[in-house]
């Protein structure tokens, strides 16, 4: 297993925010929104959602989901499930870790 | 769960049925459970107006749900079918074509159609309305480049076709008698800007209404209140309002006022029949409250419907919200702007992404914002938990507005 890569400090991503990392870094077909929840819990899905064009990384995030900022289709911070309507797909989730106040990103492996 | 119910049918596959059922399913309902509607399956009415009239999606990209969905769930679909009558005394729905279903509990989830006031000559093929899909796609097939169309109301659907018609080259006339479309649910100030929105992609906006229109050499001509030449158009289409489609509820005897009258557990004035969505009324304490015509008013009263079937708690409520989409900005409002008795201004008015909030006292009941989904989000909050806030930080954009929320 790889040890990820270091995408951002955790002081980059304020408490309820995302931040996103384009895909030129993650490596993936999308960018990779990193979404820190008031907790201080770091998570990471698939930036764009899967209703239409809009950035997760600028949704709203609180208890465990984050809220898409175009139609407000729920996502779970932890599994992608999404919660309602628009959205009818899951967004992908990737693992996330911190370690000494970094953020890893292991692209494409589950949480 | 006091009485189980085997049984339920909802009718109507607009996103108030499409809710029900799927909340009911989470909920765990292990019922029979069906899903009745006319259409050729249950598909997303936002898009209507915007991008399926724009070319950009087509009727199977707007599903609510993709075919898959129904099955996992074990919903039973029946589509293109009409349910012609509600009998509660029989626990019957009664289909077009003479067939029924057995029914424990009914849940009407039927929409509404688009208004067409009785104006001389709007029976013309070229006046369109939009609600379903065969409207928008009839509509679609008139906003040929260059086409000159009349939309007639100012409010959301009007602006959002107006704006769509620009997008496709079309020549665009917007009248509305209101000179502030919206600014009951927007306020007058963000209402005024919203609306010189028009002017500046190039719709001609005239303070008017139609008197009548008829067919003439060239096109249709349209008389105007207030314009002694009557003016020629292509197609015409009407965004002023919707009917709420109450009649299998009158017909079943349940009470029904501008709307199917409710409780706040969406249960109507016969127990075994509930409503839904757009045509669905509240009453609250004794007084009856406005129908909300609004999205996600309709994917919440599903999963009230689905918790009163159940006999569980009803989900939380919260203060409405809608989004709009005009000239490639994202509008969204939220709580009651027309309640407040001052508005601050986040951002500059004009410059998105900005918001204003209505303020009562030192609680927000109300915002607006283009292009900021944080600072309704945030508002939304600040309504819901009644946080008290300080106009200065709020209007201050140096300042998070989650940290507000904190305090
Ligand atoms: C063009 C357009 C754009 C919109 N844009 C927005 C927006 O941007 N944001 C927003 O918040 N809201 C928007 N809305 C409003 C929103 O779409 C509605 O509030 C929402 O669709 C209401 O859902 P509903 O399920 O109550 O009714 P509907 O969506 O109308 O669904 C009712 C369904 O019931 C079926 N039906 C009715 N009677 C019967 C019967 N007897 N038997 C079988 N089936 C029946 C109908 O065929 C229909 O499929 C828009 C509406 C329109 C028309
Ligand atoms: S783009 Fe996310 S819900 Fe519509």
């Amino acid at each position: 297993m790889s040890s990820g890569i270091r995408v951002a400090s955790l002081d980059d991503i304020p408490e309820g925010e995302g931040i996103a990392i384009d895909k030129s870094v993650t490596g993936t077909a999308d960018d990779i929104a990193l979404l820190r929840d008031e907790d201080g819990s770091v998570w990471a899905l698939d930036d764009t959602c899967t209703h239409e064009d809009a950035s997760l990384a600028d949704g709203w995030v609180e208890g465990g989901y984050v809220e898409c900022p175009l139609h407000s289709s729920k996502f779970c911070l932890k599994s992608g499930e999404v919660q309602n309507l628009p959205a009818t797909k899951n967004a992908c989730p990737h693992r996330v870790e911190v370690r000494d106040g970094e953020v890893y990103l292991f692209p494409n492996e589950a949480p | 769960m006091s009485v189980r119910v085997g049984r339920v049918v909802v009718v109507g596959g607009g996103v108030a049925g499409v809710s029900t059922v799927a909340a009911l399913r989470s909920g765990g309902f292990d019922g029979e459970l069906t899903l009745v509607d006319a259409g050729e399956f249950p598909y997303d009415r936002p898009p209507l107006s915007k991008e399926f009239l724009a070319g950009k999606k087509d009727l199977q990209q707007i599903a609510l749900q993709p075919p898959q969905w129904y099955d996992d769930r074990a919903v039973r679909l029946v589509n293109r079918a009409v349910v012609t009558a509600v009998r509660p005394d029989l626990a019957a729905v009664e289909l077009a074509g003479g067939g029924t279903l057995p029914a424990d509990r009914v849940v009407l989830a039927t929409g509404g159609h688009a208004a067409r006031p009785p104006i001389p000559g709007g029976d013309d093929p070229r006046v369109h309305v939009l609600r379903t899909a065969e409207d928008a796609a009839e509509l679609r097939a008139a906003l040929v480049p260059g086409a000159r169309v009349l939309v007639v109301g100012g409010g959301l659907i009007g602006a959002e076709v107006a704006s769509t018609a620009v997008d496709l080259g079309c020549e665009v006339l917007l009248a509305d008698p209101a000179p502030r479309p919206l600014a009951g649910a927007v306020g007058d100030e963000i209402a005024a800007w919203l609306h010189g929105l028009h002017a500046r992609r190039g719709v001609t906006t005239v303070h008017a209404a139609v008197e009548s229109f008829a067919s003439a050499a060239g096109g249709l001509e349209v008389r105007l209140t207030g314009e002694d030449e009557a003016r020629v158009v292509d197609v015409a289409v009407l965004g002023v309002g919707m009917v709420p489609e109450t009649s299998l509820a009158a017909a079943a005897g349940l009470d029904v006022d501008r709307g199917i009258v409710v409780d706040e557990h969406q249960v109507t004035s016969n127990p075994a029949v509930l409503a839904v969505g757009d045509p669905a009324r509240t009453r609250r304490d004794g007084a009856l409250l406005p129908r909300t015509e609004h999205w996600e008013a309709a994917r919440l009263d599903g999963e009230r419907a689905a918790a009163a079937i159940l006999g569980r708690t009803a989900p939380a409520t919260s203060a409405p919200w809608f989004w709009t989409d005009r000239h490639g900005l994202h509008i969204e409002a939220v709580g009651d702007m027309a309640s407040a008795d001052r508005v601050v201004v986040r951002g500059l008015l004009g410059e998105p992404p900005f918001s204003a909030f209505g303020l009562r006292g030192d609680h927000v009941v109300g915002a607006v914002a283009v292009e900021d989904s944080t600072a309704v989000r945030a508002a939304r909050r600040m309504i819901d938990r009644a946080i008290p806030v300080d106009p200065v930080p709020l209007a201050d954009t140096a300042v998070e507005l989650k940290k507000l929320l904190r305090r």
